[in-house]
């Protein structure tokens, strides 16, 4: 009887072991993973940044106006010849 | 002998607890009892110091294997604060901070390299040849070669794969607006740290703290264990300003073609929000490009908006006006004989540039005379008058938010002379700062009250002070239209569509301690739409050397240019029907 139960707290033993290193395997995949996922987050952040600053410059006023004024030869508007609505028609 | 051998075997057995070491009797041992004893007591002790060791290490003093043990294993990393974003109110991008590399060396291995590599080292680096060899050319075993290099060039210098050759991260800030908003944002050092503008007033904010956390590294450099944070980090926080970039081009390039058309050494114009006290624009002309600031000058640098102090001119008659009219010592329509065009108060002149004659309040705003202001100011008595200018902020240490601002000068009223009260009325023999003038005129675009100034975006409206009442404020107002209609000094400050109003102003320069005839600032501060004021314009044409130097000929032209923009911009309704403007070929010249 007793020697039944030492077996089967041994074969307890061992399996907790063995799990536990199981475990700790799968948390240290697990960790390197989200430093990899952090990483690539901070990555799309600055990715982000360097978008917003391109769009800031590209959309800076005075490359629009000289775009507008030489390649599209457009004009500023004035009241003179800007029909304005008010609203319900007054 | 039977004696002798008996001493012998027990002397033998005593020695060694019964075993024999040899059968003959020359060779007995005979050693005494304390020998063995003290053998024994001496191995006993070696083995308890030592346990006690073990436990002292282990058990009480365990800090020092502890931290050894832990400097062989564990990692600090540390995790960079970056620096907030600057926006405008709409949300573009006005100063970002990006991660680049500084490139460094050490001198001794770097030269070692074939002079090809180093000949296109220098070449990405984009210095000369020779200047890369002085700076290799060195004791030190660290050289700095450049600093805030971008990533793409960056990773073509890694590519030369130059010995001694490496990189370290740290932050570069770009200013995509460039030379336009500048004097408003300011810039950041080599260190990321605020030196001007926005960036130092907001440092704390901006900067945001730097923190650090311990892992544990496996052989392949990966983290194996996460020991959680050592000091937690904050990312510096995002400014958004009150500053609208399409605004601020606007008044830019007005300032910037006034200074080239009038042929002024500089000027200046500051756009704001009458509802919320918001500064719209604030644009400087020379100015510099933030993100090349190698050939930087202090006349570039310079805000004359908020850092320069003038005399504001005939700009603050409608301040004299209101208090007149707010303590109803005149009406709109009192009548003052100001033949024949100069007076003289304790000896000195006061002169008009033409003899205006008999003229009511309004006349005296809209023609700007000087006598007409004396005559108004001598009804009151200098201690309001001085009141008022504080209630205003004139001479005030400002609270604008904004690094350097100046605060004027306006001496206290009891050292006044009667001449110097006189000069004020008309805004001599005191100092404002361009946004300070702006700012006082509040009081007349809304209804009679002044509100703080913000550089940052407000998102309520703020309580305001009352200074004067609302009747005063519309009876000035009318005024100060009348100022921009035909036969007032600014009639080149119409704008088609809009009604707007304001006041001229030409301050004479102070050269070498003596007013100069020659050398004018000239302003013009105003208000727009007039049915529904929603902005406040100054603006400031320093020295103009051309044909026209007045505030009506070179400040007024310019404020109209912006006013018809901004409010075209703003898409303010027009609630004017004339769409076509005739300007007077030469305008009505005013007092200085």
């Amino acid at each position: 009887m007793s020697v039944k139960l030492n077996v089967l707290l041994v074969s307890l033993l061992v399996g907790c072991a063995l799990s536990v290193v199981n475990a700790r395997y799968q948390a240290r995949h697990l960790l390197i993973e989200l430093e990899r996922l952090q990483q690539h987050a901070r990555q799309l952040d600055i990715d982000w940044d360097q978008l917003q600053l391109d769009q800031s410059r590209l959309a800076k006023n005075d490359r629009i106006e000289g775009i507008a004024r030489t390649d599209l030869n457009m004009a500023p508007l004035t009241p003179a010849r800007t029909q304005y609505l008010t609203e319900g028609g007054q | 002998m039977t004696r002798a051998n008996s001493r012998n075997s027990n002397a033998r057995v005593a020695a060694s607890k019964g075993v024999a070491f040899s059968k003959s009797p020359v060779l007995a041992v005979r050693l005494p009892d304390w020998r063995s004893r003290l053998v024994l007591f001496v191995l006993f002790a070696s083995f308890a110091a030592l346990a006690v060791r073990a436990v002292w290490l282990q058990g009480v003093s365990d800090q020092f294997l502890q931290k050894q043990g832990k400097s062989r294993y564990e990692r600090t990393l540390e995790l960079p604060a970056t620096r907030g974003r600057i926006l405008d109110r709409n949300g573009a991008v006005l100063a970002t901070s990006l991660p680049v590399r500084a490139v460094w060396g050490i001198p001794e291995d770097v030269l070692k390299a074939p002079p090809e590599k180093l000949r296109e080292l220098a070449r990405l680096l984009e210095m000369p040849d020779a200047d890369l060899r002085k700076k290799l050319d060195s004791d030190r075993s660290f050289v700095y070669l450049k600093r805030q290099v971008e990533m793409p060039i960056v990773d073509q210098i890694l590519a030369l794969k130059i010995d001694g050759i490496d990189t370290r991260k740290e932050y570069k800030r770009f200013y995509p607006q460039g030379e336009v908003v500048t004097h408003l944002v300011g810039f950041t050092n080599v260190e990321d740290k605020g030196q001007e503008g926005m960036e130092l007033q907001h440092q704390k904010t901006l900067m945001g703290v730097a923190g650090s956390r311990r892992v544990i590294k496996d052989r392949l450099g990966h983290i194996a264990e996460d020991l959680g944070m050592f000091r937690e980090p904050h990312q510096g926080r995002d400014l958004t300003l009150s500053v609208d970039s399409k605004l601020q081009y606007i008044a830019f390039t007005s300032i910037k073609n006034a200074v080239e058309k009038f042929n002024a050494k500089a000027g200046a114009a500051v756009v704001l929000d009458v509802q919320t006290g918001e500064v719209l624009a604030l644009a400087n002309y020379p100015t510099y490009n933030p993100n090349d600031r190698s050939k930087l000058t202090g006349e570039q640098l310079r805000n004359r908006v908020i850092t320069d102090t003038f005399e504001p001119g005939s700009t603050i008659k409608p301040v004299t006006i209101a208090l007149g009219l707010e303590t109803g010592r005149i009406t709109p329509d009192t009548v003052f004989d100001n033949n024949p065009g100069w007076m003289t108060i304790t000896g000195r002149r006061i002169r008009d540039t033409h003899n205006y004659g008999v003229q009511t309040v309004s006349g005296i705003i809209q023609k700007s005379s000087n006598m007409g202001a004396v005559k108004v100011a001598q009804l009151i008595p200098q201690q309001e008058m001085w009141e008022m200018y504080t209630k205003l902020g004139y001479g005030q240490a400002p609270r604008f938010g904004f690094p350097g601002a100046a605060a004027g000068r306006v001496r206290p009223w009891k050292s006044w002379r009667p001449i110097e009260y006189a000069n004020m009325a008309f805004g001599h023999g005191l100092s404002v700062s361009l946004l300070q003038m702006a700012r006082s005129y509040m009081i007349f675009a809304r209804n009679g009250d002044i509100i703080p100034l913000s550089f940052v975006k407000v998102d309520e409206a703020p309580v305001g002070q009352q200074v004067i009442s609302a009747k005063t404020a519309a009876q000035v107002r009318t005024m100060m239209e009348s100022v921009v209609g035909p036969g007032g000094t600014a009639s080149r400050a119409q704008v088609a569509g809009y009604r707007i109003g304001g006041k001229t102003g030409t301050a004479e320069k102070i050269v070498n301690g003596r007013y100069s005839r020659t050398n004018n600032i000239g302003y013009f501060a105003g208000i727009g739409p007039m049915s529904k004021p929603r902005f406040i314009i100054a603006v400031m044409v320093d020295d103009p050397s051309g044909a026209l130097r007045t505030g009506g000929s070179v400040a007024a032209p310019t404020a109209a240019d912006l006013f018809s923009s901004a409010l075209r911009a703003a898409n303010v309704p027009p609630d004017s029907s004339i769409t076509d403007i005739i300007i007077p070929e030469v305008p009505l010249e005013e007092s200085m």
